[in-house]
């Protein structure tokens, strides 16, 4: 867009993962985003085992970064030898093979929507000191860009994200999914994941969409689940 | 007297931006704030704030108004207009005269005359060599910022810039690309909640931001907490504002 020198732009999505090996101490990292097609895309894994467990949760349907994507909030298994696992028991087992000794799965947030998570593990088990979870908290969140830009672009562009979405296209996703959200009588996660099977379902994009919803010629009250 | 009067709300304006830097200042409270004492004390009609996002796009995160049209205009501006430049240079931009910019940015010229804006002034808002983002003021008359509205400017860009990056007072990239992050994943929350209200309450988007800062305010309330209840539906908007346009008329 513009010739900024400017260093806080993260760029490479393997770039992504390193701070969080760095700084906390764990042994891989992956980072999932929800596309348009409510999918997920890992966009970057550090290592195989990090994919691996990436892949295992989506395909099941369980496990912790799936709790995290349903509750906005970090979830947390120090132990994974000695967890209970009551969530996610197919899961618990399917990775007893890889040697993992902790999980961490974290939001990536984009207001109050979930629109992906960083998932975190260990080979050793103990739990993240107060520091790490402040600072996981806060590299997360130095990402909700990327997953933004992801999750906004439209399904008929995806791979052409780069060029799609400008700022003031978004505003009309947020406020559309705030109307959503009260049309449907439901979270803002669930309120956006709607405006998103919606787009793709119709071969829209999300802020062509976004902009039915905010001038009214779209209400979700009427369509049918 | 003018610049008596000047100073005097120059200095209201610092000690209420020193105010929202308290205990549970809230990023957005304090840019609203800001954005607003720069439109008045520099007598200009309109100011935006922009930021730097993780994509290394600019942002707005606060503006005087919240009608699209001067949206628009805010983010031609930061796409291609004296406010990319003062953000790459790192320096001020003041266009004394928009219509005579000539072809330079043909958009941003033509919505800006559209809307009635005559001269735009932009401010960088810098760290230690970065530069994180920009003030632009926008007025109906022709004519630069003379130099002392130029250096109030900048100081009340700066304020901005310490109240953005106080909390950590880090020197880490992370955690001040962090601290951008959470202001404008405020910004976020802030048109959801515009949404919500709007929605629940039958408001436009102005009208519903409105309504939200007011509630906000009767409450003692920052503007992200605000809007987080009102997405979390612990609080009904929609119920309190009653008959639709009254929000507006009490800001």
């Amino acid at each position: 867009m513009h010739d900024s020198k400017n260093d806080f732009v993260v760029a490479e999505p393997t770039d992504l993962c390193l701070p969080f090996i760095d700084d906390l101490g764990v042994t891989g990292v992956s980072i999932a985003v929800f596309g348009p097609r409510g999918g997920q895309s890992t966009i970057c894994s550090s290592d195989a085992v990090a994919a691996r467990i990436d892949e295992l949760q989506f395909d099941l349907g369980e496990g912790p970064q799936w709790a995290t994507l349903k509750t906005g909030v970090p979830t947390l298994v120090p132990n994974v030898s000695t967890g209970t696992h009551d969530s996610w028991p197919i899961f618990a087992a399917s990775i007893g093979s890889l040697h993992v000794g902790a999980l961490f799965a974290f939001p990536l947030l984009m207001g109050a929507v979930t629109v992906g998570t960083v998932g975190l593990y260990r080979r050793t088990a103990g739990a993240l000191n107060p520091r790490h979870m402040e600072i996981a908290v806060t590299l997360a969140s130095a990402l909700t860009d990327v997953a933004v830009r992801h999750a906004i672009a439209g399904a008929d562009n995806e791979g052409d994200g780069e060029s799609m979405v400008t700022p003031a296209m978004r505003r009309e996703v947020h406020q559309a999914t705030g109307m959503i959200l009260v049309q449907l009588d439901t979270t803002g996660t669930i309120a956006y994941s709607r405006l998103q099977a919606h787009a793709f379902a119709n071969g829209r994009t999300v802020q062509d969409v976004a902009r039915d919803v905010v001038s009214r010629h779209l209400s979700f009250r009427s369509l049918p689940e | 007297m003018a610049d008596f009067m000047r100073e005097a709300r120059l200095n209201r304006a610092f000690v209420k931006l020193a105010d929202t830097l308290t205990d549970d200042f809230d990023v957005v409270d304090l840019l609203q704030n800001l954005v607003e004492q720069c439109a008045e004390i520099l007598d200009t009609q309109a100011a935006g704030l922009m930021l730097l996002d993780g994509l290394g796009e600019l942002q707005l995160v606060a503006s005087t108004s919240e009608e699209t049209t001067l949206i628009e205009v805010m983010q031609l501006n930061a796409g291609a207009g004296p406010c990319v430049e003062c953000f790459t240079t790192g320096k001020p931009v003041t266009v004394g005269d928009i219509e005579r910019s000539g072809d330079r940015w043909p958009a941003f010229r033509l919505e800006a005359m559209r809307q009635g804006f005559k001269s735009v002034h932009a401010t960088p808002m810098r760290l230690r060599g970065q530069v994180l983002g920009a003030l632009n003021m926008f007025s109906i008359h022709v004519g630069e910022l003379v130099a002392a509205d130029v250096a109030v400017a900048q100081a009340l860009a700066d304020v901005a810039t310490i109240g953005l990056l106080q909390e950590r007072g880090s020197r880490e990239k992370t955690l001040v690309a962090a601290q951008l992050q959470q202001a404008l994943n405020s910004r976020i929350l802030i048109e959801q909640a515009k949404g919500v209200v709007s929605e629940s309450a039958e408001l436009t988007m102005d009208e519903a931001f409105a309504a939200l800062r007011k509630y906000a305010r009767d409450h003692n309330l920052t503007l992200t907490t605000a809007a987080t209840a009102v997405i979390d539906r612990s609080v009904d908007l929609g119920s309190r504002v009653g008959a639709k346009g009254e929000a507006g008329s009490h800001v």
